[in-house]
């Protein structure tokens, strides 16, 4: 799980559906919840942002569009290669951030350690968390 | 309705503390006292039963007081009508199940002796004696036995502690089905998580003698402020490693689910561990059986 600490600065909310903006290093992660009553979701106060590795997709030499939001530029540091999955360990701003995707796409994207990728997660991956 | 109100200097092995609690428990109510070993559950069970004399002390059950230190009075544990059940079974090794059971009555009474074999399936058992049993169904007998007395509190200290998982779950059912079917009052002290989930009305979570904090199972436990939707508790059976990851076998009520976790977060999960599954409400699929 990755765990990333920011400050909310906008909850946008339609009924029982909010998306709610956090600010990290002054960059920006969204997160779409369900139900907005809970307290610490309120704009200023410290939150841990959550997303499993296996929702970070990774991108390289990234052209044209796409929906997701949430896109960081990070640097790869290190690269555990499986038999099926490998995980990726990159830095972005002054965090680690760990991704797992298939070897297939690893191999596909001919990853090395160093290289400058994009690293994507849906809106409705990232979870938010009270410290 | 029953009132406790405790005093108690207690002195543990490096600690010494006050019992201080004050608590009422409704009628057919299944309460659970959860908390470290040493932080007083079971002296609070043994002061109900008037095993362990106390400080200062209030005890009322269904409008009969057991104890109250200012007025003196103090009934012994033959005249107060509970049924205790400890962790090792106690039973007669010399009488045979049913006349364990019926020991334990005031008066005969077959038919509701009857009942009780029947509902608890120790009918086929009665005969025998203690040794010739499992450690379930010992327990399942001391059980019983408590229940024959028709008690107007029924205590459960660890039951449950001495016996395999698979023993354990059914058990624990057994137990729900008892406490309604005789509408029970009971008190269980647990530290199992699936048994104060799937068994209580309200907990007690008990630190150094004091009642920390009280109310449904999963308003008390399950607090850490997520923003999933999707929450269940569960037990740790297995972790294995796969390829890169790990694969967490996570037992919840009866079903097996299964997790894929990375390195860092399994370090310090054991099995046996209880934990939090949490996802968003916007992954789950939902299909109709």
């Amino acid at each position: 799980m990755n765990k990333l600490k920011g400050f909310i600065s906008k909850v946008s909310t339609s009924g029982n559906i909010s998306i709610v903006e956090v600010n990290i290093q002054s960059e920006k992660i969204f997160s779409i919840i369900i139900g907005n009553k809970e307290e610490f979701l309120k704009i200023g106060n410290e939150v841990y942002v959550l997303f499993k590795e296996t929702e970070v997709s990774i991108a390289k030499d990234f052209k044209g569009e796409i929906s997701l939001q949430n896109r960081l530029n990070c640097k790869i540091l290190k690269i555990n290669k499986g038999k099926l999955l490998t995980e990726i360990i990159m830095q972005w701003k002054n965090e680690k951030i760990k991704s797992i995707i298939t070897t297939k796409s690893a191999e596909r994207l001919s990853l090395r350690e160093g290289d400058n990728i994009t690293a994507f997660i849906k809106t409705n991956e990232v979870s938010l968390m009270e410290i | 309705m029953i009132e406790i109100k405790i005093k108690k200097h207690l002195t543990g092995q490096d600690t010494e503390f006050e019992l201080n609690i004050d608590i009422h428990i409704k009628d057919k109510e299944f309460i659970t006292l959860f908390g470290k070993s040493g932080a007083g559950k079971t002296t609070i069970l043994r002061i109900l039963a008037g095993l362990t004399p106390v400080d200062y002390g209030f005890i009322k059950v269904k409008e009969k007081i057991w104890l109250d230190t200012e007025r003196n009075i103090n009934l012994p544990p033959q005249k107060r009508n509970i049924g205790f059940v400890f962790q090792d079974y106690a039973l007669f090794p010399n009488m045979t199940v049913e006349e364990n059971i019926k020991f334990a009555m005031d008066k005969q009474n077959q038919e509701f002796l009857d009942s009780i074999l029947e509902t608890m399936q120790l009918k086929h058992l009665k005969h025998q004696k203690p040794d010739k049993l499992s450690g379930g169904q010992k327990q399942k007998v001391a059980i019983a036995r408590a229940i024959a007395r028709k008690p107007d509190i029924l205590l459960l200290d660890e039951p449950l502690s001495a016996l395999d998982l698979d023993t354990r779950l059914k058990f624990q059912e057994e137990i729900k089905k008892i406490h309604k079917e005789f509408q029970l009052t009971t008190i269980l002290v647990s530290h199992d998580f699936s048994e104060i989930f799937k068994l209580s009305d309200r907990v007690f979570v008990l630190s150094n003698g004091k009642i920390i904090k009280s109310g449904k199972p999963e308003d008390v436990f399950i607090q850490e402020k997520l923003s999933g939707k999707v929450k269940l508790t569960g037990q740790i059976i297995k972790i294995e490693k796969e390829d890169i990851v790990y694969v967490i076998s996570v037992l919840i009520g009866n079903n097996i689910i299964k997790v894929v976790a990375v390195e860092e977060e399994i370090k310090d999960l054991n099995v046996g561990d209880n934990v939090i599954i949490a996802t968003k409400a916007f992954n789950p699929f939902i299909i109709k059986m």
